[in-house]
């Protein structure tokens, strides 16, 4: 158990040692600034931030014993990678010889142990990741706070480097927490995702959960793509994958009848968007294989879900 | 040496007696004009313009005025000619490039007779025509080939009322005696007259001065070297004397008046041993206006009227013996060939300083530095 | 022709007229200064000789390389700690500071000169106040003196010491700075270990620019040094204006402009002076 986080505008939050917890969000949600009074960075005007219950409070960052990679990394430009690595064991005065044996376990682990005498600017983006990782993780730290770390590698790179660190995640056993924008990346790596918005949480939840059973249109909005129904008694999510669509009376009772308005082509799947008297335009992924029926733009159609796909949402307004 | 900045330093002065109301609004208006009317129209500087008129290289400030009124008024009505200035201050080096530089734009420069010396052989200065200029209107051994002294300036020392007020310092001597006279000393950064006062301390005779012995007059140098600070400008001299940051004080003898009003009398000229420094004027060779034109000019300022109004307007000493016993009761305390102080002072060589004077001012440095 | 076409574009024709124009503008003054102290006033290497024969201009370079030295020093610590306060406040305190600094640079130098003399002066109120207070029993000689030249010429260098630092400082990262302090590293480890390495350039150009600066310097030493602290700026213009030996002056700057050359050979030896006057740091 690891004490509770408190920041701004009223967030309360339990994080499990060795978790993978992301803090997912918009910019300007407040997940980066939640980070950094974590980190020490900024400090809180009321409330706690405590860790195993002890208080955080007036503790300078440095004393924290927090691990973070920097969005950009952060690398000190003057020093070898290696010297990067062993920078939090040299500041504590750790001998010389320590410190070379664990940053070549560092090196190995991030898989650099050619590169550990360049300098930064001489390393690709994903090397100087996977530095700064190493650098963070070098002094064993309880947590490992990560700022979008991702966030300047293009996108091919980012799947294979997420793999990478999940997988190091499971071998060192800290606790990460991870701050993203990209609800991608954060269903596919967390343990659990704290949603934020506007400087508080919104939901948090395993990833299964948030998509599952979303408590907000913000959530349902955020995490994939959702349809809402507006019903007497509130307001529903309605996942696009999870509504079956069949040519005008070919549907067993349908829900909704409807006209498709537009048709598009994903390959695995075909994106129908289909207005409806109930409930204005819904969108329907259909799965192409179980469902080879092609649709065309002003074609009447019928709706179908099963009960359980439509989650009444907890908080209805916006 | 030939760095005659307490020529420029008259414009301070200038500024000065406007305050205290000696000069009126429009003239002192009038005064900083003609310096941006002057300057353009050296600047412009046509051959047929310069057929003319006669342009004086000086320092500038108060002597455009003093100039202009003490000389330039008489030589136009003499000649139709009028008279303009460049106010760069025509230090030596400057003089040897223009004329190198194959480009001279002034016909007669406010000098020392030193440089007449140096600068003469060396072509770069027209000869005197003495069939204009007369040689007995200055002092003997003051009219060279190259130059003609007009006035004289002094060094002179000025004292601490308040330190040496029951026994006060009477001449070089007790100006480099600082067990006598405890306090601190200043002199000429340039060598130019501290060498002269070191070797008068030092017991040398007034008329035995030259050849200058160096090692003589610098070991006396040293001697004072902890107690002393070196001006190389008139307005340096005055504020040391006047922040009181020296109890003995050289100065130009032309500033004694000044320093003595500044202080309320507490600091005293003395004019005793007065090194009288001939300023001479000097033609830079292929004058534009013709050597005709300058020399009318240079024997209009050998004329006892512009002597006395020079001394009036600038506190130049008159080099004229003629005009000695002219000059009036008020000023003769200032004015080193006064009668009042004519036989206590020591005259300049200024063939010694032509031809020694630029290793003399290095031996000085260095002795100082 | 068709050779040299394909190697050099046709830009380059277009500029070069004034390529040309400038480099004798810059190359003709120098070469005729080289030239003046080999031939005045007789042809030969004499004007150079008398570095070796003659100790006053040994120490005369002495006295100015050791207060350029020192004046460096202190311009750099001093626009260092200001250039630093000035990254570090706020965005309202930062315009303000930057102000003050410019203004410094539209006083003339002598209006600067004159008032440390009046400031510290044997009558200036620091002396007077001293006094006053008991903490003297005499006027502590400030002016007049190698003190009061360094005075003078620290306090003008200043602003020339911080422009560099402060271009160098803002483009730095604050979070190499945060990830340091997050790594465990205390505010002065950070400072020594990150920031100061970081800043180099910064203080390389500084100090430099300082330095040259420094060795022109003229007023400030002839005023404050009661004529007691000759450098070679004075003294080439001694030579040139007043003893008019233009050949010892010719050596003396040429031997100026070969020790700056000099400086900064060696400085590239150890760093890319690009990085050092502001080009991208590789």
């Amino acid at each position: 158990m690891f004490g509770t986080f408190c920041a701004v505008n009223d967030v309360s939050l339990d994080i499990q040692k060795g978790e993978f917890l992301t803090l997912l969000g918009p910019s300007g949600s407040g997940k980066t600034t939640l980070l950094m009074m974590i980190a020490g960075f900024l400090d809180i005007t009321s409330g706690d931030i405590s860790l195993d219950s002890e208080t955080l409070i007036g503790v300078p960052p440095e004393k924290r014993n927090f691990g973070m990679v920097f969005q950009g990394y952060a690398l000190f430009p003057h020093m070898t990678v290696r010297d990067n690595i062993g920078y939090a064991l040299s500041v504590r005065k750790t001998p010389k010889a320590e410190i070379d044996i664990r940053v070549e376990e560092m090196l190995e682990l991030v898989q650099l142990q050619s590169f550990a005498d360049r300098k930064p600017n001489q390393l690709s983006g994903g090397q100087q990741q996977r530095v700064a990782l190493a650098r963070a993780l070098c002094f064993s730290p309880p947590v490992l706070l990560l700022d979008e770390p991702l966030g300047a590698l293009d996108k091919k790179l980012r799947v294979e480097v997420q793999e990478q660190l999940k997988d190091i995640h499971r071998r060192v056993g800290t606790t990460f927490i991870y701050v993203t924008h990209d609800q991608e990346e954060a269903l596919s790596m967390s343990d659990r995702v704290v949603i934020m918005r506007d400087g508080a949480i919104e939901q948090i939840g395993s990833p299964k959960e948030l998509y599952e059973k979303p408590e907000s249109k913000f959530s349902a909005g955020f995490l994939g793509k959702s349809n809402f129904l507006y019903l007497e008694d509130g307001t529903y999510a309605l996942r696009p994958e999870k509504i079956d669509i069949a040519a005008e009376g070919a549907g067993a009772a349908p829900r909704m009848t409807g006209k498709v308005r537009s048709v598009t082509y994903f390959g695995s799947i075909q994106r129908v968007m289909v207005e409806t008297d109930e409930a204005g335009e819904l969108e329907v992924d259909v799965d192409n294989w179980r469902n080879p029926t092609s649709f065309r733009a002003g074609q009447n159609v019928d709706l179908m879900w099963e009960d359980h796909a439509a989650v009444m949402l907890q908080r209805s307004e916006d | 040496m030939s760095d005659k900045q307490f020529m420029r330093e008259t414009l301070v002065e200038g500024a000065h007696a406007f305050k205290a109301g000696k000069m009126d609004r429009r003239t002192f208006l009038a005064l900083c004009g003609a310096t941006g009317f002057v300057s353009a129209s050296v600047l412009a500087g046509d051959a047929q313009a310069a057929a003319d008129h006669v342009v004086m290289w000086n320092w500038g400030g108060q002597s455009e005025e003093c100039h202009g009124s003490a000389i330039g008024e008489a030589f136009t009505a003499a000649t139709g000619k009028g008279l303009k200035f460049d106010t760069s201050g025509p230090l030596e080096g400057k003089i040897k490039e223009m004329v190198d530089s194959g480009n001279v734009t002034a016909d007669v420069a406010d000098a020392d007779l030193f440089n007449a010396v140096s600068l003469g052989p060396t072509g770069h200065l027209e000869a005197i025509d003495y069939s204009v200029v007369s040689k007995e209107k200055t002092l003997p051994g003051y009219a060279l080939e190259h130059g003609v002294s007009i006035i004289l300036y002094g060094y002179a020392f000025v004292y601490d009322t308040e330190a040496y007020g029951d026994n006060p310092p009477e001449n070089w001597a007790d100006f480099f005696d600082t067990e006598k006279f405890p306090g601190m000393r200043s002199l000429y950064k340039w060598a130019n007259g501290s060498l002269e006062a070191a070797l008068l301390a030092d017991g040398v005779a007034g008329d035995a001065l030259y050849p200058l012995d160096m090692g003589r007059a610098l070991s006396k140098i040293k001697s004072i070297k902890d107690n002393s600070l070196y001006w190389g400008s008139g307005s340096a001299a005055h504020s040391m004397v006047v922040n009181g940051e020296v109890s003995m004080g050289m100065i130009w003898q032309n500033r004694g008046r000044n320093i003595e009003n500044d202080t309320d009398g507490r600091y005293k000229l003395v004019n005793n041993q007065a090194l009288a420094m001939p300023g001479a004027y000097i033609v830079p060779k292929g004058n534009p206006a013709g050597r005709d034109a300058v020399m009318k000019f240079i024997a209009t300022a050998q004329e006892v009227d512009a002597q006395l109004k020079l001394l009036d307007c600038l506190g130049m000493t008159p080099s004229n013996p003629a005009a000695f016993n002219k000059i009036p009761e008020g000023q003769q305390d200032y004015a080193i060939t006064s009668a009042k102080n004519i036989e206590k002072i020591v005259y300049n060589d200024p063939d010694w300083w032509g031809k020694n004077g630029g290793d003399a001012v290095n031996a000085f440095l260095e002795a100082i530095s | 022709m068709l050779a040299l076409r394909k190697h050099i574009s046709p830009g380059w024709w277009l500029v070069a007229p004034f390529f040309l124009l400038v480099a004798c503008l810059y190359l003709g003054p120098i070469l005729n200064i080289l030239w003046l102290s080999l031939s005045d006033p007789e042809p030969g290497l004499q004007n150079y000789s008398k570095l070796v024969e003659s100790d006053t201009l040994a120490r005369i370079m002495w006295t100015t390389i050791r207060i350029c030295v020192i004046t460096t020093g202190f311009a750099v610590i001093l626009g260092y700690s200001i250039a630093y306060a000035m990254v570090h406040a706020y965005r309202r305190e930062q315009s303000f500071m930057l102000t003050f600094l410019l203004v410094s640079f539209w006083i003339s130098i002598l209006v600067r000169t004159f008032s440390w003399l009046m400031l510290l002066g044997r009558k200036g109120p620091i002396n007077e106040g001293f006094e006053a207070i008991g903490l003297i029993s005499e006027p502590v000689a400030f002016m007049r003196n190698e003190l009061g030249v360094l005075i003078g010429m620290v306090h003008y260098m200043i602003p020339y010491a911080v422009l560099p630092l402060l271009v160098n400082m803002q483009t730095l990262d604050q979070r190499v700075m945060s990830a340091s302090r997050n790594l465990g590293a205390s505010a002065s480890q950070t400072f020594f270990r990150i920031y100061l390495p970081m800043t180099t350039p910064g203080i390389v150009a500084s100090a430099l620019l300082v330095f040259i600066l420094s060795l022109g310097f003229y007023v400030t030493p002839a005023v404050l040094g009661g004529g007691k602290v000759l450098m070679v700026a004075e003294y080439i213009s001694v030579q040139l204006l007043v003893t008019v030996k233009w050949g010892v002056a010719a050596m003396l700057a040429a031997l100026m402009l070969a020790g700056v050359l000099a400086m900064l050979w060696i400085m590239s030896k150890f760093m890319k002076l690009s990085t050092v006057f502001g080009g991208a740091s590789s």
